[in-house]
């Protein structure tokens, strides 16, 4: 019973933190239509990004705040960039779906293989909010866990809030619901494409600071999130934000599960099996939009 | 009547480059020239089936490797431990592949699309690792299995390089016949208008069925080629790099040509080995071949040669 609750709880705060890794690529697929394979090296640039501030910048205070507003601006940017040159150009020739994907990959690897020689092959990581336990009856929880999750709702509910009231996130709606729609009542296309991988990058990058922080971080970490991220976004429904967040805390638990009962290493054939019943039974997901 | 002479051209070209493969060996290649020409080899045929997913039938497969690597291990065990022939486990090996990709990615694969068959495909290949693992006793988890048993007894890299030259040589015509039969011609109808294609009678269901078992039970048989010749196969086949090279292999020779994938294989098997004067850059600069090749020069090298033709072409023309 006690190994059972502490499981549960354990695999809530995992689903939290791959809720928040797999938000941006919910965001950036339900906007654009552009499936993101790039997305665990960008979560692992801003978790290195961090890394780096935090390393130069210990005795500014609240390091990791000042890592993590570093992280945010500096993909904000990277995202914008990598849309304006590469996907946008893309986006506008035949096979686009295909060319994007493959685009993404490569440069992934690519980047990947950057920062394994910028920063070596070692483990990395990064340091917590807060030490110590909380202890509730049986259940024992990190209180750098308790800040992680209140961060990761304080982040959902800022980007709920930015896409139902300000007009960006507005026209980003707009846009993920019709493009022609969109570009009829006057959106520019072009900058709301921009702006969401901007965003969704943004998103991606800081969630790879609280995933380093829970977890721990190397180059080639990045691969198993993605792929982490992928089941997630199918079981969800791609695109669909609100599942996203319900697949990620289900899932959360389940692999919680599956390692206290079966180990470890079932984890992934047993996702796989999950990520297949979903795909044939119910193709567009928990909470699936239009395909 | 320019394209028939560009065909029998090409057909003179091929036949002088088998005519040269074969001789090869008896021009005193050294030992490692005839290795690099097996990992050609097996790699050509992975790559030229991947295309027949990716470029005639328009299905986005990222989890080939993963049907050379079943195809692989399959053939391994069944020789290694129950002493068969390799001759039959190859088979074998290619059967358990087409079985298992057919029920676990072709049957799936019937009601998803696009985005949807590339994730489906990535994580089955993602999942086989840790299924290797599991597996230990028989499979040697981790470490891989090794000593698997050559072609004939004391073989030598020679012999490989025969063995491995004729089924080049043979996946090749096959998949010659299948994209110039009235299967190749449905594949590419579905891909280029799906509606219009079933309106004239194209099965989806069946087609794409029929190219799910086709690719892997060829990229299957490939594996079981490429474990025999080499001796060993291990969970890092299933990696980044071998799935990047033959991703590269394909873009940079041309999507949807078939010639390309052949041309790509050799460019990227060779160039590979350059490439190790890199080091750890190795990687770096095929992700990043793949991005520009992508970006600026989606064709790959058939768009670069065909023009070259058309060129050379041009002059002649006005000559005469």
């Amino acid at each position: 019973m006690e190994s059972f609750a502490n499981a549960l709880v354990s695999g809530l705060i995992s689903g939290s933190l791959y809720a928040a890794m797999a938000l941006g690529l919910t965001i950036i697929y339900g906007i654009s239509r552009v499936f993101n394979f790039g997305h665990g090296v960008i979560a692992l640039m801003g978790a290195y990004i961090a890394w780096l501030v935090n390393q130069n910048a210990v005795s500014a205070g609240l390091p990791l705040l000042l890592g993590m507003f570093v992280t945010v601006v500096v993909m904000f940017c990277f995202g914008i960039f990598i849309y304006r040159f590469a996907i946008g150009p893309l986006m506008k020739k035949p096979n686009w779906d295909i060319s994007t994907v493959l685009f993404m990959l490569g440069l992934g690897i690519m980047l990947e293989n950057i920062v394994l020689q910028l920063f070596g092959p070692r483990i990395k990581s990064i340091p917590v909010f807060l030490s110590g336990n909380l202890r509730l009856w049986v259940i024992q929880i990190n209180w750098h866990e308790i800040i992680v999750i209140i961060i990761v709702i304080l982040a959902i509910l800022f980007l709920n809030l930015f896409f139902k009231k300000t007009r960006t996130g507005q026209a980003m709606q707009a846009v993920a619901q019709s493009v022609p729609g969109a570009k009829v009542v006057g959106i520019d296309i072009e900058k709301i494409f921009g702006l969401t991988f901007g965003l969704a990058f943004a998103v991606t990058g800081f969630s790879g600071i609280l995933l380093s922080t829970k977890f721990f971080m190397n180059p080639h970490i990045g691969w198993s999130w993605m792929v982490t991220g992928f089941v997630i976004v199918c079981f969800g429904g791609l695109g669909s934000t609100s599942g996203t967040i319900y697949a990620a805390l289900i899932l959360g638990v389940v692999e919680a599960l599956t390692t206290l009962y079966l180990g470890a290493s079932w984890v992934w054939p047993i996702w796989f099996i999950i990520f297949l019943i979903i795909l044939l039974v119910r193709p567009q997901g928990l909470l699936g939009g239009r395909n | 009547m320019i394209e028939n002479l560009k065909k029998n051209y090409s057909l003179i070209l091929a036949g002088l480059a088998v005519l040269f493969l074969v001789l090869y060996p008896q021009l005193g290649a050294r030992s490692y020239m005839l290795h690099l020409f097996i990992l050609f080899f097996t790699w050509a045929v992975v790559a030229a089936y991947w295309n027949l997913l990716i470029g005639y039938v328009g299905i986005y497969s990222l989890g080939n490797i993963a049907f050379l690597a079943i195809g692989g291990y399959t053939s391994g065990i069944l020789s290694k431990i129950y002493g068969l022939s390799p001759f039959i486990t190859i088979i074998i090996g290619g059967f358990v592949a087409s079985m298992l990709v057919t029920v676990f990615l072709g049957l799936p694969a019937l009601r998803l699309r696009g985005i949807y068959i590339a994730l489906l495909t990535l994580i089955f290949a993602d999942m086989l690792p840790s299924l290797l693992t599991q597996t230990r006793d028989i499979t040697g988890g981790g470490m891989g299995l090794h000593g698997i048993p050559g072609f004939v007894p004391g073989m030598m890299k020679v012999h490989a390089y025969y063995f491995c030259l004729a089924f080049f040589v043979i996946a090749m015509i096959v998949i010659y016949r299948v994209i110039n039969s009235n299967t190749g011609l449905a594949f590419v109808a579905l891909r280029d208008s799906e509606d219009f294609a079933s309106t004239l009678g194209v099965s989806r269901y069946r087609e794409r069925l029929k190219v799910f078992a086709i690719s892997s039970f060829m990229t299957g048989i490939a594996g079981g080629f490429y474990v025999h010749s080499l001796g060993d196969i291990s969970p890092t086949t299933l990696s980044i790099e071998p799935f990047l090279l033959g991703l590269a292999m394909i873009e940079l020779g041309g999507v949807g040509t078939f010639f390309g994938p052949i041309i790509g294989a050799a460019a990227i098997v060779f160039g590979n080995e350059f490439l190790r004067l890199a080091g750890n850059l190795r990687l770096t600069l095929l992700g990043a071949l793949i991005c520009v090749i992508i970006l600026f020069y989606p064709g790959g090298l058939m768009q670069f040669i065909s023009q070259a033709g058309n060129f050379i072409s041009r002059i002649t023309i006005k000559r005469s």
